[in-house]
């Protein structure tokens, strides 16, 4: 296992390399920024063309790649174009721990609802429950966050209102300014209201999703014949279904939770523009858009080597759920 | 003429299946009656209502689609179908307990075939943790599982199809049941290995003194084990009567016809095709009228064709569903 485990870790080293190479690559076919500033009379061209070398523009993309790699291997990941002054790295890392709060907390109550609802909606099929969860479920994913979110806003920031005639819950942001010397507590408190909206809406929207998953495979399980030697033995309903269903059940999820898991660091991009969040979502758009490519080649490591190491953590995860599986 | 305690008496059982395509009598009227320490057979062709009487018996008929719509099933005197699920729940593993035809998928993968055995211990019998190991390593050792202590830990996965079906059956018969259901137990085993679960079991019938209610398409089985045998036909009794009688001189024309199609190797060799009863099981949508058998009777007549037969005890012990037994 332990072995297993240092092979994969290596080979995740060229896997990395190359994801990095490809997106730089993709990258490169963003025009050059600078070239737009040639309409500008009031810009000399001299400058245009220091700002064009200074950033590598001048170069073939693959040497422009190692110059930006020459840097990102001694630790420094360039200068921010977006945000002049800034490193990609103080950029990123301002936004990183907003989206990861609200992304986290997203995937965190979708599991805790999903996962329980999708068991009772498969123990009980066809059940008025598991109508109403399916119904739910459906609509869940089939709505557009901005809506939803639009539709929040009017009746929790605009129609109902607090005594003093504060709204209920902020329209948007993340924090109220001013409250930077209030005691700890309040501050949590003070989040936590601006997370409300945003956490449930994108929860409404992925809940479903994970409970139909849920369903499916507990019903798999359900009709096997393990389940009937259960019952035959005299075990009580709950267990039959908490212990000896839920843990073959839970093998596919893993591998559904464990490719979520990546999820949190890349955010929502519209449902943080709908509740001006700055998270990660729109920011790596807007660094697309606008060639920074330092600053959106930082998001789209985060997000690969993510996805790369919780490939590997889900596959760990597999062979302690299910003893059949072993790796040597 | 059995002196011996009426263990199971079951009376004009009817378990019926309700479809999209309609509805299934798949158990219409079965009698049969086990006495303490007996072991029956029960035999019939794919369909004829065999496994639903067990599952009807230890009351895990999948509902919906099935349900017990009519009879009585008395076990120690009491009707099972009059009790409540955890009564049910009690009585099953402990006084009743079931082997399927599956050893392969019967088993829970995820859990060790100790933890299996030991959980249909503690169910129904109030011992700790320590004594449930015993009493399970004593388990394996009785069914023949060389090295119960390391067997204890293993996975079903690790074991072959005959060893998983004494693991099946050091759990069924963990609690000392009074009666032990064999749903087809040996059909999936290779014919070697078939061969000694049966020996097994003959020899546990022997040493703990349970009955067992052997279920079966195979009359070889029934032979070398059952001392009445039950033949089923289309969801009824059709003949029913001690071993020897049923070999010696079956009565009804259908047991007469599976009896002639099982090749003798004693006789000459001949060319002649093996005798086989002409036509196919009736469709459960359609039964056809009358006697159930008679569209591929050789002596079926008007009658039979009009009327349902009764069951009749044409000698002591020896009941037959025919307006035409034949001449023993």
């Amino acid at each position: 296992m332990r072995d297993y485990i240092i092979r994969r870790v290596l080979g995740m080293i060229p896997l990395i390399l190359i994801v990095m190479i490809v997106s730089f690559g993709i990258f490169s076919l963003v025009p050059n920024p600078f070239a737009a500033l040639i309409e500008n009379p009031r810009i000399k061209r001299s400058d245009i063309q220091r700002l064009v070398k200074a950033w590598g523009f001048d170069l073939p993309w693959y040497l422009r790649f190692f110059k930006w790699f020459s840097g990102v291997i001694r630790g420094d990941w360039g200068p921010s174009l977006l945000y002049p002054g800034s490193t990609a790295r103080d950029v990123i890392a301002r936004r990183l721990p907003v989206t990861m709060r609200v992304m986290g907390l997203e995937l965190l109550v979708s599991l805790v609802i999903a996962l329980p609802i999708g068991i009772i909606s498969a123990v009980k099929q066809y059940s008025m429950t598991d109508y109403v969860v399916t119904i739910f479920s459906f609509l869940g994913m089939s709505m557009p966050s901005f809506w939803l979110g639009l539709m929040m806003m009017m009746l929790f920031s605009v129609v109902l209102k607090r005594p003093s005639g504060v709204p209920l819950l902020p329209a948007g942001g993340i924090i109220t300014p001013g409250l930077e010397q209030a005691p700890f507590w309040v501050k949590l408190g003070d989040r936590a209201q601006y997370l409300v909206m945003p956490v449930f809406v994108l929860s409404f929207l992925s809940i479903g999703y994970y409970a139909r998953y849920m369903r499916s495979s507990m019903l798999e399980v359900v009709r096997q014949d393990y389940i009937r030697t259960a019952r035959a033995k005299g075990v009580p309903e709950r267990s039959v279904i908490n212990k000896h269903a839920l843990r073959n059940a839970m093998i596919p999820i893993v591998t559904l939770i464990a490719l979520s898991v990546p999820g949190i660091v890349g955010g929502a991009a519209i449902t943080e523009t709908i509740f001006n969040i700055p998270g990660m979502g729109s920011l790596i758009i807007q660094a697309e858009i606008k060639a920074d490519y330092p600053t959106a080649m930082i998001g789209l490591m985060l997000s690969s080597v993510l996805v790369i190491v919780f490939n590997l953590v889900a596959d760990i995860v597999y062979a302690w759920v299910d003893p059949r599986i072993k790796y040597s | 003429m059995d002196n011996r305690e009426v263990l199971v008496d079951i009376k004009n059982l009817r378990t019926f299946f309700y479809t999209e395509d309609g509805v299934v009598p798949a158990v219409d009227g079965i009698d049969l009656t086990i006495h303490r320490g007996e072991v029956v057979g029960l035999v019939g062709e794919s369909g004829c209502g065999k496994s639903v009487t067990a599952l009807s018996i230890i009351r895990l008929i999948p509902n919906p689609p099935g349900k017990i719509i009519g009879g009585e099933i008395f076990f120690h005197g009491e009707d099972l179908l009059k009790k409540n699920e955890e009564d049910m729940r009690v009585i099953r593993g402990d006084k009743i307990s079931m082997i399927f035809q599956e050893p392969m998928t019967s088993l829970n993968p995820v859990y060790t075939i100790g933890d299996q055995i030991s959980e249909a211990i503690t169910l129904h019998q109030k011992i700790d943790a320590a004594e449930a190991k015993k009493r399970t390593i004593e388990m394996i050792r009785l069914v023949g599982i060389p090295e119960p202590e390391r067997r204890f830990s293993q996975y079903p996965h690790e074991m072959s199809g005959g060893m998983r079906q004494r693991v099946m059956i050091a759990m069924a018969l963990s609690s000392n049941p009074d009666l032990l259901i064999s749903d087809e137990a040996t059909t999936a085993l290779d014919v070697t290995i078939q061969a000694q679960i049966l020996d097994l079991m003959r020899g546990l019938q022997k040493k703990l003194g349970m009955a067992i209610l052997i279920i079966t398409h195979n009359l070889a089985v029934v032979a070398e084990m059952a001392e009445t045998i039950a033949i089923a036909y289309a969801g009824k009794i059709v003949e029913n009567a001690s071993a020897k009688e049923i070999f010696k001189s079956p009565r009804h024309p259908y047991t007469y016809g599976l009896l002639q199609s099982i090749p003798k190797f004693t006789e000459k060799k001949t060319n002649e095709p093996l005798p086989a009863i002409e036509g196919m099981v009736p469709s459960p949508y359609h039964m056809p009228k009358g006697c159930r058998f008679n569209p591929r009777c050789p002596f079926a007549t008007e009658k039979c064709r009009e009327e349902e037969p009764e069951i009749l005890e044409l000698t002591p012990g020896h009941l037959v569903r025919c307006f035409h037994p034949i001449e023993s």
